[in-house]
């Protein structure tokens, strides 16, 4: 299989760069190994407040039917239920099926494979009962399925609240929010009130002891401040924050730096969001963990780079588009994020390492 | 349990399917992943890890931990929480190793 564009992972980053490009006239394939475009947004109620000038505040859900809506006019070619598992010695994509392994040989190779939620250790974490956040969200907004009846959440970032809030609205018992600093988390006071209001007790300060239970979660003995308190519960929502899947990165022979705000390891790249692999773009989450915003800009400014390097994007028109773009950026990234943006970016001509391996 | 009225997003589940866990019989629908599937249905330990042998379950439910391999359908390692429950599946728990040379696959 041959294509101009090769787009790993269809969610935010990968939908709105591939607009950039197929709405230009260029041929792109977009590969993800969900059975749905979107990605995470699928499964989002929550209401997305900042977003690019192009779009106006609407919940996830509703972002990923547009952004998947106005590509329908265009030529792209969509490899849902697919998964990239390699590099073929020519420089092409192995992608699976499934059953069978194929080429796919594309000129400009653009990576939005976004983030994977990190983990929070504690004895017997492992039991089942104990999932991350997203998973949560994932079993209450997209398969329909409660995924217990009393619950406690590990974390308080903005997410985490979202989540808290829409399992209450299904009518699982939030026990309490467990913060292992002394405040909140999450930004966005309003969703501090909104939980606050439906009587969850937050516990600062604290943190999970220990999970038990035989053959599945059943108590968490909270470590306070002054003491323990044990809580039975069937469900333990972990918030550990999210990491950026390299995977394909590293497949692709990219260099990577380390920014500690943007989720550790991530590829260097240029503000064209062009990797040291000099057909290998990136955008979104992969590119460093940001907010809603930032995964649309960030797709879309890599989508234009890439028409300009495919001459379907004239010099002037791409210098407009990619500074109006870096400006929204700017405005609409939380500020820490922003400026490690610009740190790692201007690391790009002088990585500290190259040629590295790290997993 | 099935949500079977979502306050956001209202009456979702209209294809119910039969699937068996165990040689038991349960009800799903068919937009629901397996790991949903088992999950609405009260069963979370989907099987046992190799080296301690303690009990693991879905985790990240997005293909990335690992943790709900099944057995699906006479097919091992299958991540339960990336692939859609049909009519008639039939899961069974991940406990040991999966023979991985056998003549079924010509080796």
């Amino acid at each position: 299989m041959e294509t101009e564009v090769l787009i790993i992972g269809g969610g935010p980053a990968g939908l709105t760069a591939a607009f950039e490009m197929a709405s230009r006239g260029l041929e792109v394939t977009i590969i993800d190994e969900s059975f749905s475009l979107g990605g995470q947004l699928c499964q989002q109620t929550q209401l997305i407040r900042a977003l690019p000038s192009a779009y106006q505040p609407m919940a996830g859900f509703k972002l990923a039917n547009k952004l998947t809506e106005q590509l329908k006019d265009f030529s792209v070619r969509y490899l849902l239920g697919h998964r990239v598992i390699g590099l073929y010695a020519d420089g092409s994509i192995g992608v699976t099926d499934e059953k069978d392994v194929f080429p796919v040989k594309a000129k400009k190779i653009l990576v939005a494979t976004g983030a994977a939620e990190n983990a929070i250790s504690f004895p017997k974490w492992t039991l089942p009962g104990v999932i991350t956040i997203g998973a949560a969200q994932t079993l209450v907004n997209r398969d329909f399925v409660m995924p217990g009846k009393e619950a406690l959440i590990v974390g308080s970032s903005d997410f985490a609240l979202d989540v808290a809030y829409q399992l209450m609205e299904v009518g699982v018992n939030i026990k309490g929010i467990i913060e292992k600093s002394a405040v909140v988390n999450a930004r966005d006071k309003e969703k501090v009130n909104q939980v606050e209001k439906k009587g969850i007790p937050f516990y600062f300060n604290s943190y999970v002891k220990e999970a038990k239970g035989n053959g599945e979660v059943e108590a968490i003995d909270i470590q306070l401040q002054n003491g323990i308190l044990t809580e039975t519960v069937d469900l333990v929502c972990i918030d550990g924050s999210r990491s950026p899947i390299l995977d394909s990165f590293y497949q692709l022979g990219c260099s990577f730096g380390y920014q500690e705000v943007l989720g550790g390891w991530i590829p260097q790249y240029n503000k064209h969001f062009q990797t040291d692999q000099k057909n290998v773009f990136l955008a979104g989450n992969a590119a460093g963990i940001s907010n809603h915003a930032a995964l649309l800009l960030t797709g879309m400014i890599s989508g234009i780079s890439i028409c300009e390097e495919l001459k379907v994007l004239n010099r002037d028109a791409f210098k407009e588009l990619t500074l109006s773009y870096w400006r929204e950026l700017e405005n609409l990234e939380n500020k820490d994020a922003w400026q490690a943006r610009i740190r790692h970016i201007e690391k790009f001509s002088a990585p500290l390492l190259k040629d590295q391996f790290i997993s | 349990m099935h949500i079977e009225d979502h306050p956001v997003l209202g009456k979702q589940l209209q294809a119910p399917v039969k699937f068996y866990f165990n040689g038991q019989e349960y009800k799903a629908y068919k937009q629901q992943t397996v790991a949903a599937a088992l999950i609405a249905n009260g069963i979370k330990k989907f099987g046992l890890s190799r080296k301690l042998v303690q009990s693991r379950g879905l985790f990240c439910s997005r293909g990335r931990c690992c943790s709900c391999y099944m057995t699906v359908n006479g097919e091992d390692h299958v991540r339960t929480c990336m692939t859609r429950i049909d009519e008639g599946m039939i899961v069974s728990p991940n406990l040991e190793d999966p023979v991985i040379r056998s003549d079924r696959d010509g080796d």
